[in-house]
């Protein structure tokens, strides 16, 4: 009898006990797969793109030159924005024919003959941009032409209808800040005065960083024209999302163009 | 997993090639969704608009 008894009350317990242990077991399975999961995105994302976005670096830098022999340049007349009252500032500024001071004078545009070379084709590398003060960009990282995925996927992206570098206008270059290279890692390091180097198919332009600021990603007024020859960077904010951009504003201070839009 | 692997159709062979290619079409998937992923949450690329 009580044998019996004690053999009605140890079933129960075995059989809960049999579920505990396969609760566990799942559980425990399901959170080794989880973290490998995990750790395999923060590899692939951290390691294999920079891995892949530097395997394509040595095959740019080639296109880079390739372009600079083969880019078509040529010198255009340039009026400035503010001359004819486009630029949003809503200044007219008298031409080498008028003076300020003589209300009866013509107004004349101003104008300056500038080198432009001819737009690369989307996904081409056309560009090295350098930032002396950044480990990173010490030694340059390749521009290609377009913002897209893929562009961005092998260097730092120009975006299409914003002028070249070192030609006049605000021209925008796009990077990556975590992964595939992450050429613009520590751009958020960069600080008034700091020199920008960007070299083309015209010469190397040097930048002054002028401001750096912080958006959201679909504040496009930092993409639009000004007056003078300017760089705008953007990437990422803050490392490791993509919540905000951090925007680096750099104007030009020497190459090719300088003198014709500053001087 | 080695339930899995007795259940596929076809001798040893059959069944080891059948495995690899599982492995390698869910290995592409896996990357294109860590991609995926990455780009809309980690880093777009840091483009405006």
């Amino acid at each position: 009898m009580d044998e019996t008894m004690a053999k009605s009350t140890e079933r129960p317990k075995s059989r809960s006990t049999a579920v505990v242990t396969r609760v566990v077991r799942i559980v425990g399975w399901m959170s080794i797969v989880i973290g490998v999961l995990i750790l395999g995105f923060v590899a692939q994302q951290l390691f294999v793109t920079t891995w892949f976005a530097q395997q394509n670096q040595a095959a740019l830098v080639e296109e880079v030159e390739s372009h600079f022999t083969q880019a078509e340049i040529t010198e255009v007349e340039y009026v400035f924005p503010s001359s004819i009252g486009t630029s949003g500032q809503g200044t007219v500024t008298p031409g080498a024919g008028g003076s300020a001071t003589d209300p009866g004078a013509p107004l004349v545009p101003k104008s300056r003959t500038v080198l432009v070379e001819s737009t690369p084709e989307k996904g081409t590398a056309f560009a090295i941009i350098r930032v002396p003060t950044i480990d990173r960009l010490k030694d340059g990282w390749t521009v290609v032409e377009g913002v897209g995925v893929r562009d961005l996927r092998n260097g730092a992206g120009h975006m299409p209808n914003t002028p070249l570098p070192g030609q006049p206008g605000n021209a925008v270059i796009s990077g990556h800040r975590t992964t595939y290279g992450a050429p613009f890692h520590n751009l958020d390091e960069l600080v008034p005065g700091d020199l920008i180097e960007v070299d083309t198919a015209l010469g190397t332009h040097t930048y002054a960083v002028r401001e750096t600021i912080i958006v959201r990603p679909t504040e496009l007024w930092v993409t639009e024209p000004r007056d003078g020859a300017w760089l705008t960077l953007t990437t990422c904010h803050p490392k490791f999302s993509s919540r905000q951009r951090l925007v680096v504003f750099a104007e030009l201070v020497d190459g090719p163009n300088w003198e014709a839009i500053y001087a | 997993m080695k339930q899995w692997f007795i259940s596929l159709p076809g001798p040893m062979g059959v069944k080891v090639v059948v495995a690899v290619i599982v492995l390698i079409v869910g290995l592409v998937a896996l990357f294109f969704f860590y991609d995926w992923i990455g780009t809309n949450l980690l880093d777009s690329g840091g483009t405006i608009g």
